[in-house]
């Protein structure tokens, strides 16, 4: 699938340009209660590149579908509420102008 | 799972430039070479800006001007500070060019070829998970419980070091050692992409941008044109993003496209692909504290070797030529008879003696300076507005001293933005 590049787009719009292979298992698990409990800036939501992080209610909601696989919420997490690894099979994103 | 027998001299850990680079190196010298690649083929999962220095690579692949996947040769360089739709630019044109545009994805690939057509053995679809050790010594790695044995690993899993900090020999990486990159890639006509840059057939152009680029991070916007399409994209800061970050990176990457000039410029672009990865930006402050232990040697990002340079990132060159020294000193260490790190170490002499190590010091300084916020934001604010004074002339026409006078009242003082101009220029 392919944008125009005209107006503004959504995230979502950008990540359906992409190849994907997405795995039915999840290569990164977020501990919700921490995320709940200990945090109050939520910076995940605004610098995951690929918008994985949205909040709910009282915390966050993950989704690993669109994941880039870059690595930043793994280290920006203050409260070490990421599991992170990188998904097994070749499976996630397939760059072609990476 | 890991269907592979046999035994092998080396494994890679890793199909990026550095380990593909290591493993054809080896290969042409007569080593058995296994490289393990978690991505689909070689090239899927690497992403950067868009520019590499060629020279590194020539040394390493002799054929590579007349065989790699080039897209355009950088003759426009071109450095611009913008604030609202005002860019103030400066453009160095030069019919030499010692740099290329390129879809790293293809170069990965076909430097992993060329490792192939040399005798390696690639793997992809397999996620290393671990280093297999006997007696604390590396002798393998470790996949989904499967051991794959060697006498020698060399790792080369990129900037986000799961293995070597499951293994201890690195910390947890920090924000302060990272800058998040994220890139559009558009579709445009290659006409078009001549005519708004000013190219010819197979000139390329590099641009790099500061000011209000970034939502006001600290960091840079980046554009590379390719054959067909164009890199649009900006890298942050990672430490700075998590205390300042308003707005979501993507949507400040959108504002950005979407403005002057670049909406213009990319008219009737088509997006067709969207990606992210971090950079290492710490340097040698981030390298692993031996870059080999009994068994192992640690190429490219993983060992933090890129150099931002404000102006331009050196990356692809770093990795694939460490790769190459690696190769190396696995060489020196076989004709020697085993792999311990006494014999491993001839690696860190390479290195030193090599434009990596000895460019990484030199510019050690560049990455404090490059962190501060003034740079990104203040100062190109008052240099716009200064170009906008003695540019945008109406009756009377200002000196320039004036101009810098009025422009920089209350933002800060002659004096200290000379000095901080000054140590920019003895930093670069």
């Amino acid at each position: 699938m392919s944008v125009q590049a005209l107006k503004k787009i959504k995230i979502t719009e950008a990540l359906n340009t992409n190849i994907w292979d997405v795995d039915s298992r999840p290569h990164i698990t977020v501990d919700y209660e921490k995320c709940r409990k200990l945090c109050d800036k939520k910076i995940c939501t605004l610098l995951c590149p690929a918008g994985c992080y949205t909040l709910s209610d009282d915390g966050i909601l993950f989704s690993y579908e669109g994941c880039l696989e870059c690595g930043t919420c793994r280290i920006v997490c203050p409260h070490e509420a990421v599991k992170w690894d990188y998904p097994l099979s070749g499976r996630g994103v397939q760059y072609r102008f990476g | 799972m890991l269907n592979i027998v046999g035994k092998f001299d080396v494994v890679v850990v890793g199909a990026g430039p550095a380990g593909s680079s290591a493993a054809y190196t080896l290969s042409k010298n007569g080593f058995k070479v296994v490289v393990i690649e978690r991505g689909r083929t070689a090239g899927s999962k690497n992403l950067y800006g868009g520019r590499v220095y060629s020279k590194p690579l020539e040394e390493i692949y002799p054929e590579f001007k007349r065989e790699a996947p080039i897209e355009r040769w950088v003759k426009r360089e071109r450095f611009s500070m913008m604030v609202g739709g005002e860019l103030l630019t400066l453009e160095y044109y030069s019919r030499n060019s010692t740099s290329f545009t390129a879809y790293l994805s293809r170069l990965a690939g076909w430097m992993a070829q060329k490792a192939e057509e040399a005798g390696a053995i690639i793997v992809t679809d397999v996620r290393v998970d671990d280093l297999y050790t006997e007696d604390g010594i590396v002798k393998g790695i470790v996949s989904g419980g499967d051991v794959l044995k060697a006498d020698v690993v060399v790792d080369a899993e990129g900037v986000n070091r799961l293995i070597l900090e499951r293994h201890g020999l690195v910390p947890k990486l920090l924000p302060r050692q990272v800058a998040l990159g994220v890139k559009e890639t558009i579709r445009l006509d290659k006409q078009k992409i001549e005519d708004r840059f000013g190219l010819l057939p197979e000139e390329g152009l590099a641009w790099f941008i500061i000011g209000n680029v970034t939502g006001g991070l600290p960091g840079g916007a980046f554009l590379y044109t390719n054959t067909t399409t164009v890199s649009l994209g900006m890298v942050v800061f990672l430490e700075e993003a998590c205390k300042k970050v308003q707005k979501h990176v993507f949507d400040i990457l959108e504002d950005l496209r979407t403005s002057q000039p670049f909406s213009d410029i990319l008219k009737d672009g088509v997006l067709v692909e969207y990606g992210a990865h971090l950079t290492p930006e710490a340097g040698l402050d981030m390298a692993p504290k031996k870059l080999y232990t009994d068994g192992l040697l640690v190429v490219g990002d993983a060992a933090g070797f890129l150099l931002n340079l404000g102006y331009t990132v050196r990356g692809v060159d770093f990795a694939a030529y460490s790769g190459y020294l690696a190769a190396k000193t696995i060489i020196k260490a076989h004709s020697e008879g085993n792999f311990k790190a006494e014999n491993l170490s001839v690696y860190q002499k390479l290195l030193e003696e090599s434009f990596i190590i000895r460019e990484l010091r030199r510019h050690r300084k560049i990455a404090k300076l490059l962190r501060s916020s003034e740079l990104f934001t203040t100062y190109p604010e008052i240099f716009v507005d200064v170009a906008r004074k003695l540019f945008n002339i109406e009756y009377t026409s200002p000196t320039l001293l004036q101009s810098i006078r009025e422009s920089i009242k209350g933002k800060t003082s002659l004096l200290s933005l000379i000095v901080k101009m000054l140590s920019l220029v003895r930093a670069l």
